[in-house]
This record gives structure tokens, C-alpha cells and sequence, in this order.
């Protein structure tokens, strides 16, 4: 279908359904994941890509629907719903009459003014009113008891927080449960998308907050912090356990990588009864979680904990166990049915200036750097350190070497503070901190004096076109050298997976030319049978919640290859504007709870954690704020 | 304070104060049904909306949970506030047809309310108990569970959990339709099919408070279990 037969997406009304000719308005129907429906209702209008769909029966199939994502708090929204049902359904069958469908149109509107939150305001009636309003002919004709006649109906559930969502977290429905005093309920379901949920309680950098709803009203719902919420408190009241397997299967399944795509894999794996194995290189468990993040922002013990209810599900992690090369073969005579590779990206790349090859311990790689705080090797700190990048790992390694000691730090980058890829809370707390950073400056060479490192010569950079990243590009500026005295340089401009494990004819057709192994993006599996891959590896270094996210759709992708079955994939939404709703209502303006954060001055001495939690009735307070946006689409 | 005008009347404010209490501290008839001054409002029975200026704009509010604003603009009795309250009363009484608080509050917002046959005490999902059990006695005994993605809850409603209750009573005290009961009898009271039992007051020997309530008391305050065995009028 070219155009709409009628449309009332967003308000905007399209009536082609009279032909209409040459006066037919080229509209397409909205593009939902490339779906062929005959008709669509959802939060924000009615679509029609047949004219002869039937729209009281798409009317009743999607109240329905509704009915089941109305909370009940508020009473204009859940009965509305059952009141308009009962007239279009009607236990004695009859008529509709006009007297009814003006009834249903009072209601909606009503309803879509004054509903408690924003699915009663959007989604509850928006799409009913239009359909009554529009196709009143039909509801007449119809009768009560709307012909279902057998048809099933596609539905979908979302939310611009959802959405945003690497993992798709039912955000609006854990946030409720908490402001229900339901914090366990609310952990179950997190843990059903997020195997970390402490871990992630902290360290997750949140882009569901920056689609949050709020942001136009007043800030948005600390929904970071209501996830730690949760798993803090299951932890204060003894930590239940983790539901393991419903039965066993035979297959055993190896995991290479204890990182968060593979503990998420591995946890999803066991659940799903297979016998899993993973093997990790490092002494400790957790990926970049274990020793890419400092315990001031994550404390190991949080990871720790996690970690351990993952093991007593029955995944066995074999820690210092690393792989040297990559034998299907050499797995399959193990007795394993499939591998995921889940090795991470924990290599350094180069910054690209003179003398930075010279091993002599002045210039060290972010990620090296990192992994050797957080294993607890001795680190000697030095008068001055400069680190070199703008993203979490070079702020990481700052804020690191204040608390180790150093007496200087700098941070050099070459863009300016508004394309700096660090979040912005680590940004603000390295500035509170003392370290110093030095924008649109990039390092041309390193100086050595005696076989010390002595400074870094840098270059002033201006901001040119953006670039394929949409940031603007920074060019030199000719002349502008200039130098940073320094006794160290910590590199911190990337990492690439280290791929020495593959190796022979499996190595072309796993690995991309940029160094990360090639997989599909949705199932994870590549072009060996067999070995799945996720993570870092596969992404390049990416967030802690998109590997936790690549690694449970690599369970049910490895799961539906080992059954036969089709692998099924999430819908897509792209394309779709969720924050578009055309009542909006009066939102009163709530702010945010904050939590306690480490006086400054008591930060710097050890790597004690730095923001603290909401206790219960804070996070009961915050999560009142949510405005429960749900968006449902049903569709024939 | 600040200055806010209700209904074309310029009147002062305290800051932080809702709509609600203002408009009933100008003696403005607002009904309502979910909302109790001791407890956090909670915007369930949607009967005290208001019209509210915002943005150069009239929209529709909760006027209990809407806080005044310095110049704020309020309509208690417009139109579009008496349609729109009737809408909610009419809904609230589609459903709990023979509940008295809500018949009475249909008949308030003008909804025409048939004679009942038999008294009905339904749960109206107001949420006064479990807020009073949560703010005011402070054990959080109860709790919503209410319906939402992927839940399979066919109807929202009220959770009892025995473990937390004290037996105080404060949620039937609260309840606006009786639907919360309480008996007491022969030394023991039962709610929520809960059964407590009563302590005697050593002066007069009446049963006055559940012994699990006594122990709440003492656990709280030091004072020991002992202490606390007389009641109000013998103390």
C-alpha cells in the first residue's frame, strides 16, 4: 500500500477512503518494522491501509488491550475502559445507538484530560475517540457484540524509557512496582532483561533517562537509581535467589568471557537448561565491570554478589582459564554444542604520536591501566600524570590517579566539552575532584629527558565539519604547538578486542578488517556454524547494558539454532516519534530525589563509593514522579 | 506567601499548600474521595479536578495534587470542570453502583442515582489505607497490585500482608465505603481475616489494643510491653 485509506496519526486527519482520485492524499501508512496491517490502532490515532478493514472489531480487539496495561489507579481510565467495552460488546447483543457512541466519545475525551498519567491520557482512549468520531457508519452498523469472527491481532507495548533502552526494559512497569512498595516484584522483572541489575544500578550510562518524558516538564525520573534501588534493597533483606532452570537440557554450551555479554548469556543459557561453562582469562570475573570500572563508582562487592547468584544457578566460571585459539573442532570433541564468544575489547589503541612505543612504563594504555587498579597490582604515583581521550576510560583513569596519589592530573582532548563522549556526571565529578581538563588540544609527541618522560608536545585543534560520528571534526592548527610537562601519559583513546584466539581459515571469515569479530547484530551468530558472538568484541567497545542485551538475545539465538526454532526478534519501532501525544494535561512540576553523594574532600583518600542510593521512601517518592507513558499498538 | 486567584477571587497562599486546601479554606465545595489532609495525595478518584492556567493555557488538574504557583490562575466551578467531574462520578458510579460513598458523590456531581436495593461496600481503590498504613502507622501491611505490561491482573485491588499487620485498625477507620471491616469479639479482633489477639487493661480489664500492636509500640519507643497494658481512659 502506496497511501492510507484514512489516518488520524498525531491529529492529522487523511480521508482517502472515497477514492478521492486525483484528490487522494499521498500519505503512506506509518511504518511499523515493515509489518503489512490492514488496520492499525495505537496511542496516537487510527491508520487504515484497506478501507474495508473492520474498525469496531480493531476498536474492541484494542480496548482489550488497553484494558490490560490500565493500572487501576485512577478511576476515569480503568472504568472508562470496561464502560466503553460494555457498550460496544453489550452482554444482550442490539444495537449501537447514536446516544451510545456519544457516550463513548464524552468518555474518551474525558478521560484523555484527565487521566492520572499518560497512558490513560494517550493510549487509553486517543485511537477510540477517532474511530468513533470518523466511522461512526461502521459502530451503527456494526452492533453490539463487534464481529471478532475469528481474526487475531498483532499488539505491541512500548515507551520512549523502553525504547531507548539498549535491553528494552519494561521501565514504566519496574518503576511502578517500586512506587507500589514492590521492590522484590520490581528486581524480578528487571533481571528478566538484566542479569546486573546492582551492577547496572551504577554504572549504566541511562539514555533511557535522556528519553524520558520529563526532561520537557521538569528532570527526568532517576531511573538508574530505582534499578539500584531495587537490587539494594533484595540485597539489605538477604538476596533471594535466582530461578534456575524449569528442566535440563543434554547440550552443554561454552561461553569464552566472564564479561557482562557473557555472564548474561551464560545466566540466560542455564535458565533455558543447558549446562554451561565459561571460560574467563583474568583472576576475577565481570569483564570491563570487574576491572574496567573503579570500585569508587561500582564497588566489586555489588559485581561480586551478582556474579555469585549467577554461579549457584549451576554456570561454572573457570576463571584464569584463557583461550588460545578458537577450535570448533577441539570444542565439539569437549562435548560442547556451541560457543559464544564474549571476549571484550580490553586492548589499548595507539594515540598516534611519536615515542609512544617506547616501553619504558611512561606511557600506559587507559584499559592496562584500569585493569591493574582494579586487580590491586601497586601503582607508585607520580607528581603529574596526562591522559589522553574524553570518554568514561580516560575519566575513569583521572579520577583513579587523584585517589592514587598523583598530585597533578590533566586530561587532553582534542574536541571540546560538548563532544566529549563521557557522561556527563563523571565529567562534572573529575572537575569537582581537581582534575584538570584541557579541551581542542591534541598530542603530536612524547619528550623524554634522561629515558624519563618529561612532557607531551601538543598540538591546538579548531572544530571542522562533522565527521560519520555527527561530531565535529577536529583539524590542527599549524603553528599552535605548545607543551604539558608531565611524568606519565595514560593513552585512553579506545580499545579493540584482542582477537590472537582466532586463528587459521577461521580468522577471514570471523574477523572484520577493524578488528572486531563479525556477527550478526540481532542474533549474534557468524558465519561458523556453531560459535555465536556478542559484546565488545563484536560492537567495539560499547556500553555495559548493550553487551548485557547482546548476550540474552545470543541465548535465545543459541537456544532457537540448538531447537530448530525461529529466532525471535524484538519489533522495531524505528522511524516512530513515542514522545508524540496530543494530551498532554497539566503535569505538576515534581523534582527529582538526589541522592547523597561523598563529601569531596573524603573522596580522594580511598576508592569508597561516591553517590549513594535512595532508601525505600525515597525511591517509593521518585518513582510516584514516573508518568507511565506506555504506547500500544494493535494492529490487522 | 503568594497571591493566586480562585474563581476571580485574589487570595494569599502558603507556599507548598495544594488547590484543594486552599479552595476548602475559602469554604469552595470540592468533592472528593480519595483524599484525607494527614495522608500524601494520591489522584485516584479524579472528583476534585479543577481548571488550572498554565501557560496561558486552561487545562484540567487534580486540584489535591496540584501545588500553587505565585500568580496562579484556578476555576473550581466552570463548565468544563462540572462536566468533567460529573464524567468520573458517573464512571465511579457505573461501577460501585450501591456504594453509598459513591452514590453520594454521584448525587453531588449531578449524576442522577437510582434507588439502591441492597447496600453495597466495595473497594473503590481510593488507596486511603494504604497510605495510612504506610505514612501514618508505618508498617506498609498494605499495597496495590495493579495491572500493567505483561501482569495478567484481570482487577486491580488491595494486597494484605499478615506478617507486616499490627492490627491497629486504622485502614477500616479510614475506609470511605466500609469495604475494610472490622470485628472484635470475646478478646480477639479479626481484619483482613487476620485474627489478633486483644490485650486487657490491667486497671479495667477491657480488651483496648492488639497485643501485636502493643509490641509494635514497644518496639519502637523502648518502653516495654509492660508498661503499655493500660488503657487511654485508665491511664
Amino acid at each position: 500500500m502506496n497511501r492510507v485509506a484514512f489516518s488520524s496519526w498525531n491529529g492529522k486527519i487523511v480521508d482517502n477512503r472515497k477514492g478521492g482520485g486525483a484528490k487522494a492524499k499521498e500519505v503512506k501508512p506509518l511504518n511499523l518494522d515493515g509489518i503489512a496491517y490492514r488496520a492499525l490502532m495505537g496511542w496516537n490515532g487510527v491508520i487504515l491501509a484497506d478501507p474495508k478493514a473492520d474498525v469496531p472489531a480493531l476498536a474492541v480487539a484494542y480496548l482489550k488491550e488497553a484494558r490490560k496495561l490500565s493500572c487501576g489507579e485512577c478511576a476515569v481510565c480503568m472504568i472508562g475502559i470496561d464502560r466503553v467495552l460494555a457498550i460496544l460488546e453489550g452482554p444482550e447483543g442490539g444495537k449501537i445507538t447514536p446516544a451510545d457512541l456519544d457516550e463513548i466519545e464524552a468518555i474518551a475525551k474525558n478521560v484523555a484530560l484527565t487521566a492520572k498519567c499518560n497512558f490513560g491520557r494517550g493510549a487509553a482512549m486517543t485511537p477510540v475517540a477517532d474511530a468513533v468520531r470518523h466511522f461512526r457508519k461502521e459502530f451503527l452498523a456494526a452492533g453490539k457484540r463487534a464481529p471478532a469472527g475469528g481474526k487475531t491481532y498483532g499488539s505491541a507495548v512500548t515507551a520512549p524509557c523502553m525504547e531507548a533502552c539498549p535491553a528494552h526494559l519494561d521501565v514504566p512497569g519496574y518503576i511502578e512496582l517500586i512506587k507500589n512498595n514492590r521492590f522484590r516484584d520490581s528486581l524480578d522483572l528487571i533481571r528478566r532483561g538484566c542479569i546486573l541489575p546492582g551492577v547496572i544500578g551504577r554504572a549504566c550510562t541511562h539514555p533511557c533517562e535522556a528519553a524520558c518524558v520529563r526532561n520537557d516538564i521538569d528532570a527526568p525520573v532517576a531511573i538508574r537509581l530505582l534499578k539500584r534501588a531495587a537490587a539494594d534493597r533484595d540485597l539489605a533483606e538477604g538476596a533471594g535467589a535466582l530461578p534456575g532452570p524449569k528442566e535440563e537440557k543434554k547440550e552443554r554450551i561454552a561461553v569464552i568471557g566472564a564479561g557482562p555479554a557473557g555472564l548474561s548469556a551464560a545466566y540466560n543459557l542455564r535458565r533455558l537448561g543447558y549446562e554451561v561453562t565459561v571460560f574467563e582469562a583474568l583472576p576475577k570475573a565481570g569483564g570491563m565491570a570487574a576491572v574496567g570500572i573503579p570500585d569508587y563508582r561500582l564497588p566489586k562487592d555489588i559485581l561480586n554478589h551478582e556474579i555469585d547468584l549467577i554461579k549457584r544457578t549451576g554456570v561454572n566460571i573457570k576463571l584464569n582459564t584463557p583461550v588460545d585459539k578458537l577450535d570448533w573442532s577441539a570444542f565439539a570433541e569437549a562435548g560442547f554444542a556451541a560457543v559464544f564468544l564474549a571476549v571484550g575489547a580490553h586492548v589499548g589503541t595507539k594515540i598516534g604520536c611519536k615515542g609512544e612505543d617506547v616501553e619504558d612504563g611512561g606511557v600506559v594504555q587507559g584499559a592496562e591501566f584500569l585493569r591493574h587498579v582494579n586487580l590491586g597490582r601497586k601503582i607508585e604515583p607520580k607528581k603529574k600524570v596526562v591522559i589522553i581521550g574524553g570518554g568514561n576510560v580516560a575519566l575513569d583513569c583521572a579520577r583513579s590517579c587523584l585517589r592514587l596519589g598523583f598530585e597533578e592530573v590533566e586530561i587532553v582532548y582534542r574536541r571540546s566539552r560538548a563532544e566529549m563522549p563521557g557522561s556527563r556526571e563523571e565529567i562534572e565529578e573529575a572537575l569537582h575532584e581537581g582534575v584538570k581538563i584541557t579541551y581542542l588540544a591534541a598530542p603530536v609527541g612524547i619528550v623524554r629527558k634522561g629515558g624519563k618522560v618529561t612532557a607531551v608536545e601538543c598540538v591546538k585543534m579548531k572544530l571542522g565539519e562533522p565527521d560519520e560520528s555527527g561530531r565535529r571534526r577536529p583539524i590542527p592548527i599549524e603553528g599552535s604547538e605548545f607543551t604539558v610537562k608531565t611524568d606519565m601519559v595514560i593513552a585512553a583513546t579506545g580499545q579493540k578486542p584482542d582477537l590472537s584466539l582466532l586463528s587459521g581459515k577461521d580468522k577471514g571469515s570471523v574477523a572484520t578488517p577493524w578488528g572486531t569479530i563479525k556477527a550478526d547484530a540481532v542474533s549474534c551468530s557468524t558465519q561458523v556454524p556453531r560459535i555465536f558472538a556478542g559484546g565488545d568484541c563484536v560492537s567495539g567497545p560499547a556500553t555495559l547494558i548493550e553487551a548485557l542485551e547482546m548476550g540474552n538475545r545470543a541465548a535465545r539465538s543459541i537456544d532457537a539454532y540448538l531447537r530448530g526454532t525461529t529466532f525471535p526478534k524484538d519489533l522495531s519501532f524505528e522511524g516512530i516519534d513515542l514522545k508524540e501525544q496530543r494530551d498532554k494535561g497539566f503535569v505538576q512540576k515534581t523534582p527529582a530525589q538526589t541522592p547523597p553523594m561523598l563529601p569531596v574532600a573524603d573522596r580522594l583518600k580511598d576508592f569508597a563509593e561516591v553517590e549513594g542510593g535512595f532508601n525505600a521512601d525515597e525511591a517509593v517518592k521518585e518513582a510516584g514522579r514516573c508518568l507511565r507513558c506506555y504506547r500500544l499498538m494493535v494492529w490487522e | 506567601m503568594i497571591t493566586i486567584k480562585i474563581d476571580g477571587r485574589s487570595v494569599e497562599a502558603k507556599e507548598g499548600t495544594t488547590v484543594l486546601e486552599n479552595a476548602r479554606a475559602l469554604k469552595i465545595d470540592i468533592p472528593t474521595l480519595c483524599y484525607h489532609k494527614d495522608l500524601s495525595p494520591f489522584g485516584a478518584c479524579r472528583l476534585c479536578t479543577v481548571e488550572v492556567k498554565a501557560n496561558g493555557k486552561w487545562g484540567l488538574a487534580a486540584s489535591c495534587q496540584t501545588v500553587v504557583s505565585e500568580g496562579m490562575e484556578i476555576r473550581t466551578d466552570s463548565e468544563a470542570v462540572r462536566e468533567s467531574r460529573r464524567q468520573a462520578a458517573a464512571l465511579l458510579y457505573y461501577r460501585y453502583p450501591r456504594t453509598e460513598a459513591v452514590r453520594e458523590a454521584a448525587r453531588r456531581c449531578g449524576v442522577p442515582v437510582a434507588e439502591a436495593e441492597t447496600d453495597g461496600k466495595d473497594c473503590i481503590l481510593c488507596g486511603l489505607c494504604v497510605r495510612t498504613c504506610r505514612e501514618v502507622v508505618g508498617v506498609s501491611a498494605l499495597r496495590f497490585i495493579d495491572r500493567g505490561l505483561g501482569r495478567d491482573v484481570e482487577e486491580p485491588r488491595i494486597e494484605f500482608l499478615p506478617d507486616a499487620c499490627i492490627g491497629c485498625g486504622s485502614c477500616a477507620f479510614v475506609c470511605p465505603t466500609g469495604y475494610v471491616g472490622m470485628e472484635s469479639l470475646d478478646g480477639k479482633r479479626v481484619i483482613w481475616n487476620k485474627v489478633f489477639k486483644m490485650a486487657a487493661c490491667n486497671v479495667c480489664g477491657r480488651y483496648f489494643a492488639p497485643v501485636e500492636q502493643l509490641e509494635r509500640i514497644s518496639a519502637m519507643t523502648g518502653v516495654p510491653v509492660s508498661a503499655l497494658m493500660t488503657c487511654v481512659s485508665c491511664r
